[in-house]
C-alpha cells in the first residue's frame, strides 16, 4: 500500500512539473517533446526527466535537452538516439558524466555542456565520439586542462572553454593531434601566465587556422618566447591586463608570434587600463601580424605618438569605440593598406595625417559623433580605391574634388548619413569613381543644376533621402556609365517625373520612391530600354499608364506598391515585359467592382508574379473595403449578372403582363365577375325575360319591333335594354353583366351590320357566349335584321360558326314573316318561365 | 479519491495559464521617485537593481543585472518603448552587441549561460521624463528571439539639476 501512496504521488509530481512548461508543451501530455522538424529535431526543455523522453524517435538528429534536471549521465545514456548530430544539455544540472555516457553517438557532431557544474567527470566520459566538431563546456567548473579526457577526440575543430577556473595554459602533449581545431577559447578563465613550453603543442605541422581566446583572464607576464615561432589565425587579448606596465611588459612577451589577426583593448563594461600611454605597443615590433583590432582604449590625449609605431607593417587596422581624437605620428613608409577608425573621438577628419599612410586601399572612418569638419585635403593617396566617411556628423562645405588631390584611383566614396554636404560639381580629382553613397545627408547642388558632369564612370549613385528637390532637366548629366540610381524620399518639379533620365542608358536599376510624384511625363522612361529594377512605390500615381512604361522592355522587377492605382487595364496589362519576374502593386486603393472582373481574375492568376499579394487588398466599393484581392469571390459577380438577367427577365415579364390587362381588360373583368357571380347567380332573381344586345343605331328598330310587341301583348314580358334599365353611376361592364346578364333568362341578340361592327355589341355577344356554356343552357336568341352583310359575317368567325350551328330567327319586314317572326320570340321567351299570380290571372 | 486526482489535474491545468504573470519587484521607493519592474517573457524573471536611485537624477548611474539566458545572444538588441496612458509615446532601439561591435563583456554568450551586468548606464536624453509612465524594454537577439523582456512602471517627480 504505500508504494501506491509514493506513485500517486509520483504522478501528482509530473503534473506538477508539467504546469512549469510552456502551456504549448503542456497541452499535449504524452509527448512533451516539441517537434521542430519532423523526425530530425525535437526540443524538450526544461523537463523533470532521467534518460531521453520517450517520445523522441531513433531518427532525431538534433536535440535539445537543456534546462531540464537530468543530474547525472550513466553509460550509454543516449542509446535510443544513435543518429544524434546535435545535443544541447545546457543547464542540465549535471553534476557527473559517467564513463561511455556518449558511447552510441559515432555521428554526434556539436555537445553543449554549457552551464552544468560538473563534479565528476569520467575519463572515458567522451568515448565513443568519433566525430564531434564542437564541444562545449562552457561554465562547467573546469579547473585545469590535464584533467579534461578529451585526448582522443582527434576530428575536434572548437573546445570552448569560457567562463572556467582554469589557471594554466599548459596545453597536453594531445592538442597536438587535433590537427582540425580552428577555436580555442579560454574566454574569461584565471590563466595568470604565458610560460615557455605552454603552446608547445601548437607548434607542429601546418596550424595557420587556430584563434585562440585569452581575453578576460588575468595575465600577469608572458614569458619571451612562449609564443615565438607559433602560427594562429587569430590571438585575442581583450581586458587581459590588469594594467599598462603588465600590458606592455606582457606584449614584450608576445615575439616570434605569427598571426593573421591579434585583437587587443578593453570591454567598455570592463575597463581597467587608465589609458593609452607612450610605448604600450612597443612588443607589437617583433610580432608578424597581418590585422591588429584594437577595441574601446580611452584617454589617448597627446601619447598617440607611438600608437603606429609597431603596426605600421601591418596591412590592416581597426580601432574601435577608442577615445582617439587626433593622430599626432605616422611613421614614415608605412605598409597599412586598411585603415579603420569605428566610433572615434575625431573632431576633424586627420587627412594631412593619414596622407602619410601613403599604401592606403581602403579608409574607414564611421559613426563618429564628434566628427563635424572636414576643413583638411587628402593628398597623393594614389593607390586609394574606398574611402568611407558614413554615419559622422561631417558638415562639408565643397565637395568633393577640393578634399581629395592626387588620389586618381579613388573608386568608391561613402558620405552617407552625415550632415551637410554642399556639391560643387568639382569631381575633377576623382573622375574615375565608381561608387558614390550620398543617402541620409543633406545635400545642396543636386536637382538645381547639373553637378555630377564629370563623374562619366559612375556606375552607382544613392542620393536618397537627402531633400533633394530635381527641377533641372540636366540634373543626371554626365553620368552615361551610371547603373544604378537610387533616389528614394527626395522631390520633383511640380510633382511631375519629367525627361529627367534621358542619358542614363545603362541604367539598371532605379529608385524613386517616396518621392510624392503624382504624375509621370509619357517620354520620361524612353532612354531606359536596358532598366531591370523599377521602384516607384510610395508615391501619389493615380494611374499606371501604358505609353509610359512601354519603353521598359528589360524590366524584371517593378514596385508599383503603395500609390492610388485603382485597377491595372488590359491595355496596361498587355504592356507588361515578359522579361518581368516580380511585380508588387499592393498597397493601392484596388477598385473591386465587378466591372473590373478581367482584372480580378487576371491578379488570381499571377499570383507568381506579384508581390506582397496579402497587401493586395479593395478599397472600393465600401462593402468589401479591405477584402484582400486574393479572397475576393469572383462568383459574387457572376451570381450578381445572374441576377440581373434575372430581374430583367421578371421586369420585361410584368411589363407584358400590365399590357395583357390593359389589352384585355373587359375579359379579365368579366371572367372576374363570371367567377365570383356564377356562385350567386342562384340567390339572383331573374327579373327581365330577356337581355336584348343590339347596337344603339338599331334602337329604333328594337323599341319598335321588339319592346312595343313584346311588352305591351300577352303575356307581358319585361326586357332588360341598356338604355332603359343599366344603372347610372356603375361601370357599363357591370351593368352588362349584373343587370344584363345575371338578371335575365334569355338573350336577344339583334344583329345587324351596325352590331357587327360595335365593339361593346361583340363583347357582349362573346360574354353571352361564354354565359351560355357556363349555365349549359341554349339561352341566345339570334334575330338577324335584313341586309346584313355576309362576308362582314364570315369575317367574325365566331358569329358565323354559332349561327351555321343554331337555329336563328330572320327578320323580313313582311306580314307573314313577321307572324311567324313574333310566334317563334314567343315560344322561346315562354319557355321556363315562371308565372307570377298576378301574370297568371292576367293570363 | 479519483475525484480529488480529477480535481487537482483541473488546478494544475488552470494554474498553467495563471503562472505566466511574474511577481513585481521593487527597484527604488522614494519620496519623488519609484520604479518597479515586472518580466514579460513568460518564461523567466529577472534580478534588477539601481545601486544609487537618486543617481538617475545625474544620468549615469551603477545597474546591477543578472538572468539565465534561454538564447545565445550572439547578437543582441534593446528596444524601449514609453508607454503613457496606454500610447506609446517614444521608442529607442540599439544594437547591443553584434559581429565586431562586441564591447560589452557578456556579448557572444551562449544559452544556458548567466548574465550579469554590473556598472554604469548612461542615459542619452537630457533628462528622465517626470510623471506616472510604463518603460517598456525587451531585448532579442540574432534569430529576433525575446531575451528578456520587461515593464517597468515609473513616477517619477525628480528635480533635474
Amino acid at each position: 500500500m504505500p508504494r501506491r501512496g509514493a506513485l500517486c504521488v509520483g504522478t501528482l509530481l509530473v503534473l506538477l512539473q508539467l504546469a512549469f512548461v510552456p502551456s504549448p508543451l503542456a497541452g499535449c501530455l504524452l509527448n512533451p517533446c516539441v517537434e521542430i522538424t519532423p523526425n530530425t529535431t525535437f526540443r524538450c526543455t526544461g523537463l523533470n526527466i532521467s534518460g531521453v523522453p520517450e517520445g523522441v524517435p531513433n531518427t532525431t538528429q538534433n536535440l535539445d535537452l537543456s534546462f531540464s534536471n537530468l543530474k547525472s549521465l550513466g553509460s550509454n545514456y543516449f542509446a535510443s538516439v544513435p543518429e544524434l548530430q546535435l545535443l544541447d544539455l545546457s543547464r542540465c544540472h549535471l553534476h557527473s558524466i559517467e564513463d561511455n555516457s556518449f558511447m552510441d553517438l559515432p555521428r554526434l557532431s556539436t555537445l553543449i555542456l554549457t552551464a552544468n557544474s560538473l563534479q565528476h567527470l569520467g575519463k572515458a566520459a567522451f568515448h565513443g565520439l568519433t566525430s564531434l566538431k564542437k564541444l562545449v563546456l562552457v561554465e562547467t567548473n573546469r579547473t585545469s586542462l590535464s584533467e579534461l579526457p578529451i585526448g582522443h577526440l582527434h576530428t575536434l575543430q572548437e573546445l570552448n572553454l569560457g567562463h572556467n577556473s582554469i589557471t594554466s595554459l599548459k596545453l597536453p602533449e594531445y592538442f597536438a593531434n587535433m590537427t582540425s581545431l580552428r577555436h580555442l577559447s579560454f574566454f574569461s578563465n584565471k590563466i595568470t601566465s604565458i610560460s615557455r613550453g605552454d603552446l608547445d603543442a601548437l607548434r607542429g605541422g601546418n596550424r595557420l587556422n587556430l584563434t585562440l581566446v585569452l581575453s578576460l583572464n588575468n595575465i600577469k607576464s608572458i614569458e619571451p618566447g612562449a609564443l615565438a615561432g607559433i602560427r594562429l589565425a587569430e590571438l585575442a587579448l581583450r581586458s587581459t591586463f590588469e594594467n599598462f606596465s603588465v600590458m606592455q611588459e606582457s606584449l614584450q612577451g608576445l615575439a616570434g608570434l605569427q598571426v593573421s589577426r591579434l585583437v587587443l583593448g578593453e570591454f567598455s563594461d570592463a575597463e581597467r587600463l587608465e589609458g593609452f600611454e607612450r610605448g604600450l605597443l612597443s612588443g607589437l615590433c617583433q610580432v608578424q601580424m597581418e590585422e591588429f583590432v584594437l577595441f574601446c582604449l580611452k584617454d589617448f590625449e597627446h601619447d598617440t605618438d607611438t600608437l603606429f609605431d609597431c603596426i605600421s607593417n601591418v596591412s590592416t587596422i581597426r580601432l574601435v569605440d577608442l577615445g582617439l581624437e587626433k593622430i599626432s605620428e605616422v611613421p614614415p613608409l608605412s605598409k597599412v593598406k586598411h585603415l579603420e577608425c569605428k566610433k572615434c573621438d575625431f573632431e576633424e577628419v586627420p587627412a594631412w595625417k593619414l596622407s602619410l599612410f601613403k599604401e592606403l586601399r581602403v579608409l574607414r572612418i564611421t559613426k563618429n559623433r564628434s566628427l563635424k569638419d572636414f576643413k583638411q585635403k587628402f593628398e597623393g593617396l594614389s593607390k586609394l580605391e574606398v574611402m568611407d566617411f558614413s554615419e559622422n556628423s561631417l558638415n562639408i562645405r565643397t565637395c568633393c574634388s577640393p578634399k581629395f588631390q592626387n588620389c586618381p584611383n579613388l573608386k568608391h566614396l561613402n558620405l552617407s548619413f552625415n550632415s551637410y554636404i554642399r556639391l560643387t560639381g568639382d569631381f575633377t580629382s576623382v573622375k574615375n569613381l565608381l561608387y558614390l553613397d550620398l543617402q541620409h545627408t543633406t545635400l545642396f547642388g543636386p536637382g538645381s543644376y547639373p553637378v555630377f558632369l564629370s563623374l562619366q564612370k559612375l556606375i552607382y549613385l544613392d542620393i536618397s533621402h537627402t531633400k533633394t528637390e530635381v527641377k533641372s532637366q540636366c540634373t543626371f548629366c554626365g553620368l552615361n556609365s551610371l547603373q544604378v540610381l537610387k533616389m528614394a524620399g527626395n522631390s520633383f518639379g511640380d510633382n511631375k517625373l519629367e525627361n529627367n533620365f534621358k542619358n542614363l542608358t545603362h541604367l539598371h536599376t532605379l529608385d524613386i520612391s517616396s518621392c510624392k510624384l503624382e504624375q509621370v511625363d509619357p517620354s520620361t522612361f524612353d532612354a531606359l530600354s536596358e532598366l531591370k529594377e523599377l521602384n516607384i512605390s510610395n508615391n501619389k500615381l493615380l494611374t499606371f499608364d501604358p505609353g509610359v512604361y512601354q519603353p521598359l522592355q528589360a524590366l524584371r522587377v517593378l514596385d508599383f506598391s503603395r500609390n492610388q492605382l485603382t485597377v491595372l487595364l488590359e491595355s496596361a496589362r498587355e504592356v507588361l515585359p515578359h522579361s518581368l519576374v516580380l511585380l508588387d502593386i499592393s498597397q493601392n486603393l484596388f477598385d473591386c467592382s465587378c466591372v473590373y472582373l478581367d482584372f480580378l481574375k487576371w491578379v488570381k492568376e499571377e499570383q507568381e508574379l506579384l508581390q506582397n499579394e496579402e497587401l493586395m487588398l479593395c478599397h472600393m466599393p465600401s462593402y468589401v473595403a479591405n477584402v484582400s484581392l486574393l479572397s475576393f469571390d469572383l462568383s459574387s459577380c457572376h451570381v450578381s449578372m445572374g441576377t440581373v438577367v434575372l430581374s430583367m427577365f421578371l421586369l420585361s415579364s410584368a411589363l407584358l403582363l400590365l399590357f395583357l390587362i390593359y389589352r384585355y381588360y373587359f375579359q379579365l373583368y368579366y371572367s372576374l365577375v363570371l367567377l365570383s357571380g356564377c356562385k350567386h347567380s342562384a340567390e339572383r332573381g331573374e327579373t327581365y325575360d330577356a337581355f336584348v344586345i343590339h347596337s344603339s343605331k338599331d334602337q329604333e328598330w328594337v323599341i319598335k319591333e321588339l319592346v312595343e310587341p313584346l311588352e305591351g301583348g300577352t303575356p307581358p314580358f319585361h326586357l332588360c335594354l341598356y338604355f332603359r334599365d343599366f344603372l347610372p353611376g356603375v361601370p357599363v361592364v357591370t351593368n352588362i353583366i349584373e343587370e344584363g346578364f345575371l338578371s335575365s333568362r334569355n338573350v336577344i341578340a339583334v344583329i345587324s351590320t351596325d352590331f357587327l361592327e360595335s365593339k361593346w355589341c361583340s363583347f357582349e355577344f362573346d360574354i353571352a357566349q361564354s354565359w351560355q356554356l357556363v349555365e349549359g343552357k341554349a339561352g341566345i336568341i339570334m334575330v338577324v335584321l335584313e341586309g346584313v352583310n355576309k362576308a362582314l359575317l364570315r369575317q367574325r368567325l365566331g358569329l358565323s360558326r354559332y349561327l351555321r350551328r343554331n337555329t336563328y330567327l330572320e327578320w323580313k319586314d313582311k306580314e307573314i314573316s313577321k307572324h311567324i317572326f313574333w310566334r317563334q320570340l314567343t315560344g322561346v321567351l315562354l319557355e321556363g318561365k315562371n308565372w307570377h299570380q298576378e301574370e297568371v290571372k292576367l293570363m | 479519491m479519483k475525484t480529488a486526482n480529477v480535481l487537482l489535474l483541473i488546478s494544475v491545468l488552470l494554474y498553467i495559464n495563471a503562472s505566466t504573470e511574474w511577481p513585481t519587484h521593487t527597484v527604488c521607493k522614494e519620496d519623488n521617485l519609484e520604479i518597479y519592474y515586472k518580466s514579460c517573457d513568460p518564461q523567466q524573471d529577472f534580478s534588477f537593481s539601481i545601486d544609487h536611485c537618486s543617481d538617475i537624477a545625474t544620468h549615469t548611474f551603477d545597474v546591477k543585472a543578472a538572468m539565465t539566458l534561454r538564447h545565445s545572444i550572439k547578437k543582441l538588441y534593446v528596444k524601449l518603448a514609453m508607454i503613457i496612458n496606454g500610447k506609446t509615446v517614444l521608442t529607442y532601439s540599439d544594437m547591443l552587441c553584434g559581429p565586431g561591435h562586441n564591447k560589452l563583456i557578456f556579448c557572444g554568450k551562449k544559452k544556458g549561460e548567466r548574465l550579469q551586468y554590473e556598472g554604469p548606464v548612461t542615459l542619452g536624453i537630457k533628462e528622465i521624463p517626470q510623471g506616472d509612465y510604463t518603460l517598456s524594454a525587451k531585448l532579442t537577439n540574432e534569430d529576433d528571439v525575446t531575451v528578456a523582456c520587461a515593464d517597468f512602471t515609473v513616477k517619477n517627480y525628480l528635480d533635474y539639476y
